[in-house]
């Protein structure tokens, strides 16, 4: 009768030994619990807030992410492998040390074995075969680091702080936590070599590399390999332990904050943003934030992908959203006294956060105002983000303590005050918002006196703007063309308040939706359409928390539809080399990238993309409210930067947006660079018209 | 220091201005009002100087259509009380606006009284320098850079050509700023609806001051164009002679 397969699981191990090992296991466990149960205490110190609804259908989405590696993997190949290999080797290594476990530590007691004879051989087989691949991985993490060196690993400052930042700790970090998980593996595969080489049993070949291990070394002397392999098994074991301990005071505490913060995020939690704190305007205290976003700032790996996608950071800001969540997470374990242990230092001279106690004003001795300002609100942070963090939530409730305790520059005060004074930024007279209406070849309806299918939500740059009055004119002569029956609000609209928001002067978006919250409630239409995507998502996405909810459309969304009814004639095609510009708050915000390109298409018009577009498209600057303030910090206008990203297409004769901002820094940015010659920013209507319009 | 700020208000530019049909005042059927900028800075700066030596600020303003958003405005940003001004004609002149705010001012407890250097509305601009004769007090204007030094007030007055001058004044005094330390702050909305919520404006009703404006208006009208330019192409010297022949022909 062949041999059984199976194995000793403290082979060469004295009784005594055994002790020492649970002993050390049991105070292993107990520091990983302490660890474990600060950072509970930490969370349920928090600031509640209710992310529990649709319970299961988190749990799925985050358990479908994870698994699949899906928004690790998504737009960085390298590393997704890595991290995939890491995490699949892990979780096999993790299940196979567990069945170990529970075979050796409780099934044992009833005279039960699982580990032997076929399903040994699985077992064999299934963790080998994962130790390579989690090894692969852990190997191309170094290689990431060491040579590879993407830019999104370099750990420095966007506010360089004068070198009184020690980010060293990061790095330390970061390489404990690979060189640790390899040392485990490898030592693992020694333990298993040497084993298998004092005896060489057939079976064993299906432990691949450990016996393959074993044949190099199986000519050894027997007490050499019976030593070695003891020592290799409590080098291995050291380092598990130290692992277990050393979890929750590192990075590697990310795989029970991530798949948490996976769990319960909100998909697209920028769209809608919470209210203030109740009883207060804004963050000031550590106790301001909710437990989400505490949670938010330990699930940062600092993987870097906000920081190089961040329009702020590549215009040369103080803004990194990274430094943000770093910066809150060391501020938010030295107020709340949760232990951290490689963390970035501030070296003496610093001020912050010498005291992180009650006198500490977040928005501004933690985050400066300066880089809280910076942000356009583009959302690309989020949307990079692997884990769900939700960057913005947190800078717009520092931004609300700004605006209360009035740190903001002259040129967003005059705005909001204009905000204020006559619901539009432009300061000019709630009674000439429809001026622009004059010199069209019809009377548009008026809403509020008859009903109409479709109500025009202008906006204030469609409405005050001479640049694009003309586009709202283009646009309106479309829609009568098409026999669309539309109406505006004339004089009772206002501005929506998107970026109001944003700003964080909360109490004037109220003041302005309750206004035109009213001016809707007396007007009679189905739906609503505008050209404007901040516009687009406070109607579709902030006024129904205020009770006001009707189906809102884009202009592109409409036009596409108008074309596929064939109610525009558009046999006449154009056949330009474009480029197209996602807005942020139609691709990014509302997922909306389609309609604009089918347009396109039907205007048979040559579309090439940029790199950055669709949801990973990038920003003009002009959104959270920058259009109204002082933005000289910007060393290099991603405005430009853009338009220089569609030059190197190459060839492009039309930069083509779908949103009054976007038109008027693109506009400006063109002008700057002195490339009038070479590209031409249009609005998409205005192709529409010529293609409807007589050939010249 | 307890200092009192008479706000005025002004008619908003956002909207065209109009005149009567007797041309001599603005239509005043479709005016609306906002707070004087001068009004703006005098508030700015006796915020700033109770948030450095304490004291207490008080607003008046006269009524109008637009007056409590101004005074709460002015509450939200920090003022401690505000009064509110009844019974005093939309057209009054600075004379009669003058007394009226000295009867609230007169029954208060005050060291200082800061005004708006001057207002668009008006053709005397003297509402400091009236408010200063009625209650018989020392008075500078054009002010910058108040600062308090012991016992006494120094302040820095502008004169034409842009000469400075550095003033040291006892209170009580009144002070016709020109521009506070800082733009004037804002006023976050949430706030100003709070204090909407929660605090009451004062008001009190004028009684006729028997005072009247030393001037009238005759006729008030806009600008007349002119006939417009006559650009002269060419080069120098050929513009010179086209002057040249053009002053000789209109020499008469």
């Amino acid at each position: 009768m062949p041999e059984q397969p199976t194995r000793e699981i403290f082979l060469h191990l004295d009784p005594w030994m055994q002790g020492v090992f649970y002993a050390a296991a049991a105070i292993a466990s107990a520091v990983f619990l302490y660890g474990f149960w600060k950072r509970w205490k930490k969370y349920r110190s928090g600031r509640k807030e209710n992310r529990f609804d649709r319970l299961g259908q988190r749990v799925a989405r985050a358990a479908v992410a994870i698994l699949t590696n899906s928004t690790v993997r998504r737009g960085e190949t390298f590393g997704g492998i890595a991290h995939g290999l890491i995490l699949w080797g892990f979780i096999v290594l993790f299940i196979g040390t567990c069945i170990v476990a529970f075979d050796h530590d409780f099934l044992r007691f009833f005279g039960v074995k699982l580990l032997k004879g076929d399903f040994y051989l699985g077992f064999s087989l299934a963790l080998d075969v994962f130790g390579v691949l989690f090894l692969a991985g852990l190997v191309m993490m170094i290689v990431r680091r060491a040579v590879l060196r993407p830019p999104a690993l370099d750990y420095a400052r966007a506010d360089a702080q004068g070198g009184k930042v020690d980010r060293s700790g990061f790095v330390t970090d970061d390489m404990i936590f690979v060189w640790l998980l390899l040392v485990i593996g490898v030592t693992g595969y020694a333990v298993e070599g040497l084993r298998i080489a004092q005896t060489m049993p057939d079976f064993e070949r299906w432990s691949p590399v450990g016996y393959a291990l074993a044949g190099t070394v199986n000519g050894l002397a027997a007490d050499t390999l019976f030593d070695a392999h003891l020592w290799s098994w409590w080098i291995h074991g050291i380092a598990v332990f130290g692992f277990i301990a050393y979890i929750p005071f590192s990075k590697m505490m990310h795989i029970f904050t991530d798949a948490a913060n996976l769990v319960f995020t909100n998909e697209g939690a920028a769209r809608a943003l919470p209210p203030p704190p109740e009883g207060s305007v804004g963050y000031a205290t550590v106790a301001d934030f909710t437990w989400k976003e505490l949670l938010d700032f330990d699930a940062c790996t600092k993987c870097g992908r906000c920081h190089v996608s961040c329009p702020a950071n590549a215009a040369g800001t103080t803004l990194s959203p990274r430094d943000v969540i770093l910066d809150l997470r060391t501020f938010a374990n030295d107020a709340l006294g949760t232990p951290e242990l490689l963390k970035q230092r501030f070296r003496a001279g610093s001020k912050w956060p010498a005291s992180a106690n009650g006198d500490v004003d977040v928005a501004a001795d933690v985050i400066r105002p300066e880089t809280l300002w910076s942000c356009t609100t583009c959302m690309a942070c989020m949307e990079q983000c692997p884990v769900g963090i939700e960057h913005l939530t947190s800078i717009v409730q520092l931004r609300r303590r700004l605006v209360d305790r009035g740190k903001l520059d002259d040129n967003l005060q005059g705005a909001l005050m204009s905000l204020g004074d006559y619901g539009n930024s432009f300061g000019q007279s709630p009674k000439k918002r429809a001026k622009w209406t004059k010199g069209l070849s019809f009377k548009v309806k008026d809403a509020r006196k008859e009903p109409v299918e479709l109500l025009w939500f202008v906006g204030d740059f469609a409405s005050y703007d001479p640049r694009i009055q003309d586009l709202s004119r283009q646009v309106a002569e479309v829609f009568h063309a098409a026999g669309v029956d539309f109406g505006i609000l004339y004089d009772a609209e206002r501005n929506a308040g998107n970026d109001v928001r944003r700003v964080g002067e909360e109490g004037l978006f109220e003041m302005l939706a309750e206004e035109n919250a009213k001016a809707l409630g007396d007007a009679e239409f189905q739906e609503i359409v505008t050209t404007d995507p901040h516009t687009l998502n406070a109607l579709r996405n902030e006024y129904p928390a205020l009770g006001v909810e009707h189906p809102t459309h884009h202009y592109t969304g409409v036009l596409a539809k108008l074309i596929a009814d064939g109610k525009l004639d558009l046999s006449r095609k154009l056949g330009h080399r474009v480029t197209y510009h996602d807005p942020c708050y139609l691709a990014r915000y509302n997922g909306e990238v389609d309609a604009p390109r089918e347009v396109m298409r039907a205007l048979g018009l040559d579309l090439v993309d940029m790199p950055r577009c669709g949801v990973n498209t990038f920003c003009c600057g002009a959104g959270g409210g920058r259009i109204w303030m002082d933005t000289s910090n910007e060393v290099k206008r991603t405005s430009e930067q853009r338009i220089e990203e569609a030059l190197a297409l190459g060839g492009v004769r039309y930069f083509v947006t779908a949103c009054p901002k976007d038109y008027t820094m693109y506009s400006d940015a063109v002008k700057t660079l002195g490339k009038e010659a070479d590209i031409e920013v249009k609005d998409l209507i205005e192709l529409v018209a010529e293609a409807l319009g007589e050939p010249s | 220091m307890n200092i009192v700020v008479p706000i005025k208000l002004v008619p908003d530019l956002v909207e065209e201005l109009e005149i009567n049909d007797e041309e001599t005042d603005l239509d005043r059927d479709f005016l609306s009002f906002r707070i004087n900028e001068f009004c703006d800075h005098a508030l700015e700066e006796a915020l700033s100087l109770k948030e450095a030596h304490g004291g207490t600020v008080a607003v008046i303003a006269i009524e109008r259509e637009e007056t409590d958003k101004v005074l709460y405005t002015a509450l939200a940003k920090g003022a401690d009380r505000a009064v509110k001004v009844t019974g005093v004609d939309e057209a009054a002149s600075s004379h009669e606006a003058a007394k009226a705010m000295c009867q609230v001012i007169g029954g208060m407890e005050y060291d200082l009284v800061l005004t708006g250097v001057q207002a668009a509305d008006d053709r005397d601009g003297q509402m400091g320098v009236l408010i200063a004769s009625y209650l018989d007090l020392p008075h500078v204007s054009v002010v910058s850079d108040v600062e308090v030094k012991g016992d006494l007030i120094a302040v820095h007055k502008e004169y034409a050509g842009g000469v400075m001058a550095a003033f040291e004044v006892a209170p009580k005094a009144v002070l016709g700023i020109q521009a506070a330390r800082q733009t004037p702050r804002y006023a976050p909305v949430s706030r100003v609806r709070q204090i909407m919520k929660e605090a009451e404006l004062e008001e009190v009703e004028a009684e006729d001051g028997g005072v009247t404006s030393g001037s009238t208006v005759r006729r008030m009208y806009t600008p007349e164009k002119g006939e417009g330019a006559e650009m002269l192409d060419g080069s120098a010297e050929e513009v010179a002679e086209k002057i040249a022949a053009i002053l000789n022909e209109r020499k008469g």
